[in-house]
This record gives structure tokens, sequence and C-alpha cells, in this order.
């Protein structure tokens, strides 16, 4: 799954088959690599929904038990929202402090919200190579010196 | 590289977070290394800071950004100021300085620095210096760059290098980290 295909995706209440809102945003924490939250539009309800309380995140659409699974942001993930955070369109750079290139998207796995790899200028970066997300680039363990 | 080029450069954490970037740079007293940087905030109306970098905190000197651990490499001046002498950038001490041979030639005056990091990344090394030539040289009134021994010898006025570093200018840096190596070998092996 990718970052910029699903960034529309409708999300869906499986309780009463109405879409409740649409997908805006990813918050992903840099530590766990894993996505821990939806930000999301057109919701009454609040602009934040848990990748916990996700029940599927298919190809077409996002699934939740009902409406109530959006709410505000808690601590936790308000700390890791917000623009600084957002990793498309950053710029990557090394461990090293060297300009690699502009993030252009980012795998993950549907089922467990783990970011799989890291796309600069459309070549995929391992996962496991991400350091940081802040507000001057996204931070990339440079590959050892051969 | 040279440190011009260095200053503004954005401290960034793993984290990738900007808080702050490089102001000045300060020079271990026998000018021979850097020990690290002053700092200022990062942004058009913010000033300096009151934390230096001490260059056994940064984890990575790069081209686009200096990258530290996170926010505690940040210090207070106090563990920089022993053996410093101040950056060559502001307070002049080493920048503007006539470059004179042991044997008394004027070979010109320092416009920048030149450093490399070495023993891994123990040490950042002044290996040289960009010279505003003299008449002593060839194409007088150019920008020349030229080596250093590992010590050298300033006082604010003058810079002292052994005359055999005029056989090892070169004009850009492709080359000259070989040109600093031949240079300091050559001075090892006990030639003149």
């Amino acid at each position: 799954m990718l970052f910029s295909t699903s960034r529309k995706h409708k999300i869906v209440s499986t309780g009463t088959a109405e879409t409740v809102a649409r997908v805006k945003g990813f918050v992903v924490d840099p530590v766990t690599r894993h996505v821990v939250a939806l930000v999301v539009r057109k919701s009454k309800q609040g602009d934040t929904l848990p990748w916990t309380r996700v029940s599927g995140f298919g190809p077409d659409a996002v699934t939740v038990a009902d409406e109530s699974a959006i709410g505000p942001a808690d601590e936790p993930i308000a700390a890791l929202a917000g623009k600084s955070n957002t990793m498309l369109k950053k710029q990557a750079i090394s461990s090293f402090g060297d300009h690699i290139g502009t993030v252009t998207d980012v795998a993950f796995d549907g089922d467990t919200g783990a970011i799989q790899s890291v796309l600069v200028d459309g070549e995929p970066v391992p996962a496991d190579r991400l350091l940081g997300v802040g507000s001057f680039a996204v931070v990339l363990e440079a590959e050892p010196t051969p | 590289m040279r440190t011009s080029e260095i200053t503004q450069r954005p401290v960034v954490t793993m984290a990738g977070d900007d808080i702050a970037q490089i102001k000045d740079i300060v020079y271990a007293a026998d000018g021979g290394s850097v020990r690290g940087f002053t700092l200022a905030g990062r942004g058009l109306f913010s000033g300096p800071l009151s934390t230096v970098l001490p260059w056994s905190k940064v984890a990575a000197l790069g081209s686009d950004a200096v990258m530290i651990r996170d926010e505690h490499a940040l210090t207070d001046p106090a563990e920089l100021d022993a053996g410093s002498a101040r950056s060559i950038g502001k307070g002049g001490n080493i920048l503007g300085s006539q470059v004179l041979t042991d044997a008394g030639t004027d070979l010109g005056r320092v416009v920048d620095a030149i450093v490399e990091v070495s023993g891994g990344h123990e040490q950042c090394d002044v290996v040289g210096y960009e010279i505003e030539s003299s008449e002593a040289l060839e194409n007088a009134g150019t920008k020349v760059l030229i080596p250093l021994p590992d010590t050298v010898a300033a006082s604010g006025e003058h810079l002292i290098v052994p005359a055999s570093a005029r056989n090892f200018v070169r004009k850009d840096l492709a080359g000259f980290g070989a040109a600093v190596a031949d240079f300091r070998k050559q001075l090892e092996g006990g030639g003149s």
C-alpha cells in the first residue's frame, strides 16, 4: 500500500455502511516505523483515526466498526502529527548530512501499519534505515561505505 | 571543504529537526583543528544562541547539514573555552592574516580555511588555507590553496608555513587532499 494511492480513500463504517470520512494524511512514528493514525477530513467527530481503531485498510477503502473510532488526536498522536512530521515531498538527507532527494512516496503494510519502505525520487529505501522525520528533513541511515 | 561553506549550515538532529545553524567556527589554539561551533537560531530573525556545539558531539559534517544525535549535543560555551582560539571568521584571528614562509616570503592573505575530517571521526583537521596570492606566487592576486603542516605558528598578524609549502599550492579543491598528504609526508621525511 502506498501513501499516494490511499490518500483519498473513503472511510466506511461497517455498522451503517455509510462513508463517515475521508483519508487526508498519515501520522507516522519514526521510532517504531509504523503508521499510528490517519488524519481524516469531513468528519464531525474529529480529525484523527488511530490505527488501532482501523478495522481494515484495503485497496479501495478504509473500514471502521463505527463512526466513534474517529475523534480528536490524543496526546502521543498529536505530538507526532503536524506539518513538520509529514513525509511526502520532504527532502531526504542521509545520517552523514548529505542531501539524497525528495520523498515521493511511502510504502506500508495495510494489515499492520508497518512502514515497508520510503521512496526517494522513486527509489525504495528499506524502512529499517528510517531514523527520523522532522522539520528539516526525513533522515535515512547512510549506507555503510564498502 | 571550505569553512565558509559550513557557516549557516543547519544543525539537524537524527530525528530530522533543524534546531540551530552554524554561526562561526572555533579552532584549537594551535590552529590545527576545529574544536566546535558557535550557533545561531534558525530563521531570518533569530539571533545567536547561548549554547555551542563541540566537535565531539558532531555525528557527521555533511554537505547539506551538520548532523547531531539529539538536542543534548548543544552544550554550555565553557566546554569550548579551554584551549581555544577565537574563531577565524569573526574575531579576525586568522582570516586576513599574512602568510609568511619560514624563509620570510609573503605568500598572500588568508581568505578561507580548508578542513577535513580525519581519523574516522576523531578530529576535524585544518589542512590548508585559501589565500589571495602575493607576487611571490604565479598569478598574483588570484585565490589559491596552500597546504598546512599539522601545527602552525599563528599570531593573528602572521601565519608561518614551511617554505616548501609553496611547491604544493593548488588552484582548486580537486587534488588538494593529495597535495596535503604529499606535503606532510615530505615534512615528516625531514626534507626541506
